[in-house]
């Protein structure tokens, strides 16, 4: 059974990969790319077991076994994307136990590429205990058992934030809650790393970190072949208890929360607003511009794709704070990155629509229309974002004298890709998590070409955006309040002078291209 | 295939409420549709119907301004669908298959979106979108999000948002699928007093019996070539609308089928 879903799986590969020869392509590198990365470890692990002292090699396995189960559990959510070939939803029809079904997941979970990867990787930490055979006969068990850890635990991760078991709105609570975990993550890693590095000598440091990363279930399963080289066997007895009760527990946790997938029912009744609450729909001017509009800024504000790409921006004057302090360049110049984000984010706007996009193309609306109206609800959102953020750290860095050099760069770039993306939204439609999936879903159809379009989109903002960030860089450098006036104004000019052209071109290449995106969308294969 | 010229686009008094010559569409090698003619009067209920496959969806999205055909042209009361999308696409009301709805806004808030989308006049908005959902026994669930609608009521709000502008044609790719029996009578009044108005109605449809009982005009599409169109007497003759679609389709076996699937 479990080999026939194993089966089942390559053949779904084997067929994608065929039909979509630049698929293909993407899949090569990404291969290649985790043959290096296997070819790295390997070398370093043998580099490491040639050390005379035990004690690096024990932190080595224990703080690079739990970077392995961290990458297991987060990489998918930030990173790769969930693998929703074979999940237990579609599992859901056959009669399987849970039992099963959690096997065949655990099976598929280790056999694909991560999973060849990472297997092959731990096998390699054998080569660190050659010192000590009775270390290399304990460290089999181990090594199963980490890898299994591994499965189980990004198995459990994508359950919960898919939210597998709950209704529409829990699944939008999860998400939201997986987001701002996100947006925190970062600036507490760097956090604990400045303040590791601070305590001075790294060494000791890594080896204080690795000892109590052995006793968490990060490290346990990574510490027992090194305690039992080093003669302690009675902590070893220990964390080899942790490490089996840790995966004790995962197996518990997902199996808690496969069952509740199956007997939760598959739509609860869900709060209605009042009727007559129109939200913006109620409030826009009607016509095409008007609802597009109000449909677009709902999105802005509700849809969690869009969410996802606001949410980036108040990382980056944080994370300057953190790197470079708050009187660092970077930091005074972090709007203008904030800008570079948001101005990107709508480039393939239409995307999102889905095959929705056919009643905005039933109904007739002129390009332009269309074009204002998502021009006006990104607007609504990154331009005010954009302007709190540069007020906000000029006052933090006290360096308001270059606040409108600043505001310059940031709204001329904003606006240059308000511009440029009506165009290329026009053009472009690349596979996106349907509305109401997890945004961190992997989406079949992502292809190698698709993905370098972003760069030529970006190339003709920056290429367009040019002037303003020029006389607002030598605003912000020279710190002069009269240029900094002047790179306002060149921002707000080119800024609407693009915008202007992007709709009139993009509405027009929109008018064209409308049926030919909605049959490309339709074409996207669906998970 | 042969070569016919397209004929000239009709008047626009007499035109037609649809008119299409020589639709074809391929895709990749597959055609779907190949060479459709058709005439749907002003003021008639038309029934499109065929097997599975038969490119009635592709027909109607081509006549919608929603696929581009590889030849041939479509008219909406004798305007070019593909050389003037804009003015055609303001008379028809479209409810078209396979494709999702705006479904993160609540059944209201989609409504009002589509009346604004077609420029629907500020204070007639709210008492239209009353109306419809009062037709369509979805008063309960207006402030409920369409992505929490039963695939009946979906289809209902669908059909909503393509009355809402008071479209000349109203082309409805299956209109009736998983909708109750009680809000499908509903829905067959409205649109019936809509067709004696002057209204225009296409509906696609594996219901024969549905057919035959609403409307006056029918064509069979098998293949994407039509086998026969008319009114419904002309096509179905002195038999059931069901048993001549079998007929000019072919393809029915009967037999009580494989031995491992009997219970006894």
């Amino acid at each position: 059974m479990v080999a026939t879903v194993l089966k089942l799986r390559y053949r779904i590969l084997g067929n994608t990969l065929a039909r979509r020869p630049w698929q293909l392509v993407g899949f090569c590198f990404g291969i290649l790319w985790a043959l290096s990365i296997l070819a790295l470890v390997i070398s370093v692990l043998i580099g490491v077991s040639r050390l005379d002292d035990l004690e690096p090699v024990r932190a080595v396995a224990i703080l690079g076994g739990s970077a392995l189960l961290l990458g297991w559990i987060v990489g998918p959510l930030l990173i790769a994307g969930i693998d929703t070939t074979v999940d237990a939803t579609k599992l859901a029809t056959f009669p399987f136990t849970t039992r099963q079904v959690m096997a065949i997941l655990t099976a598929t979970g280790l056999t694909g590429i991560p999973g060849i990867a990472t297997s092959i990787a731990a096998l390699a930490t054998l080569v660190l205990w050659v010192r000590s055979p009775l270390a290399v006969v304990v460290a089999v068990p181990c090594i199963a058992l980490a890898v299994l850890t591994c499965v189980v635990a990004t198995r459990l991760a994508s359950a919960l934030s898919t939210g597998l078991g709950g209704n529409r709105r829990g699944r939008e609570l999860v998400g939201t809650i997986v987001l701002v975990v996100i947006i925190f993550a970062g600036p507490l890693t760097t956090g604990a790393l400045a303040a590791l590095s601070s305590a001075g000598d790294i060494g000791a440091q890594f080896g204080r970190t690795a000892d109590v990363l052995g006793w968490t279930p990060f490290g346990a399963a990574w510490a027992v072949p090194g305690d039992v080289a080093a003669g302690s066997y009675g902590t070893a007895v220990l964390k080899f208890v942790i490490a089996v009760a840790t995966l004790a527990v995962l197996w518990v946790a997902w199996r808690w929360s496969l069952e509740r997938a199956t007997v939760s029912p598959p739509r609860q009744a869900t709060r209605a607003v009042r009727p007559g609450r129109l939200g913006l729909f109620g409030v826009m001017p009607t016509g095409g511009v008007g609802a597009t509009w109000a449909r677009s800024l709902t999105g802005w504000l509700r849809d969690p794709r869009y969410l996802r790409q606001l949410v980036v921006a108040p990382l980056f004057p944080i994370l300057f704070a953190f790197t470079g302090g708050v009187d660092g360049f970077m930091f005074a110049a972090s709007p203008v990155m904030v800008a570079f984000v948001l101005c990107i984010a709508g480039y393939s706007d239409i995307s999102y629509d889905g095959t929705a996009f056919a009643s905005v193309l039933s109904s007739g609306i002129r390009g332009r229309h269309d074009r204002w109206g998502r021009i006006l609800g990104a607007a609504c959102v990154g331009v005010p974002l954009t302007v709190v953020i540069a007020v906000v750290t000029a006052v933090i860095g006290g360096h308001v004298s270059t606040l409108a050099a600043t505001l310059g760069a940031a709204l001329g770039l904003i606006l240059v890709g308000y511009g440029v993306t009506a165009v290329s939204s026009a053009l472009i439609v690349t596979p996106v998590a349907a509305p109401g999936d997890s945004p961190f879903k992997t989406v079949p159809g992502q292809t190698f070409v698709s993905g370098l379009l972003v760069f030529v989109v970006l190339a003709a903002c920056g290429v367009l955006a040019a002037p303003a960030l020029i006389v607002g860089g030598v605003g912000m450098v020279g710190r002069d309040p009269a240029v900094g006036l002047v790179a306002l104004a060149v921002g707000l000019v080119v800024g609407a002078g693009v915008i202007v052209v992007g709709v009139l071109v993009g509405g027009r290449t929109l008018e064209r291209t409308g049926p030919d995106l909605l049959q490309r969308i339709k074409a996207f294969p669906t998970t | 295939m042969t070569e016919t010229p397209p004929p000239p686009a009709p008047a626009p008094a007499a035109a037609p409420a649809l008119a299409l010559a020589g639709l074809v569409k391929r895709f990749d090698d597959k055609v779907a549709v190949a060479g459709i003619d058709l005439v749907v009067p002003s003021g008639s209920f038309y029934g499109l119907v065929g097997p599975n496959g038969a490119g009635k969806t592709t027909t109607l999205s081509m006549a919608t301004g929603l696929l581009r055909p590889d030849a041939g042209t479509a008219w909406v009361h004798g305007v070019d669908v593909w050389a003037d999308p804009v003015a055609a696409k303001m008379m028809i009301g479209n409810l078209a298959d396979g494709v999702r709805l705006f479904d993160r806004l609540t059944g209201e808030q989609l409504i009002t979106y589509t009346a604004m989308m077609f420029s629907v006049p500020r204070e007639q908005i709210a008492p239209r979108v009353a109306d419809l959902l009062d037709l369509m026994d979805l008063r309960d669930a207006a402030g409920v999000i369409v992505a929490d609608y039963s695939a009946g009521m979906t289809k209902k709000v669908a059909l909503a948002c393509a009355l809402v502008h008071a479209p000349r044609l109203l082309v409805l790719d299956e209109p009736f699928e998983s909708v109750d029996p009680v809000s499908a009578a509903n829905i067959e009044d409205v649109l019936r007093s809509y067709t004696a108005t002057g209204g225009t109605v296409i509906v696609s449809s594996h219901s024969m019996d549905l057919v035959q009982r609403m409307c006056d005009h029918v064509a069979v599409i098998a293949a994407g070539r039509v086998l026969a169109a008319g009114t419904v007497d002309q096509v179905r003759g002195a038999q059931s609308l069901q048993d001549r679609f079998v007929e000019l389709v072919g393809g029915r076996h009967t037999s009580e089928g494989p031995q491992w699937l009997r219970q006894s």
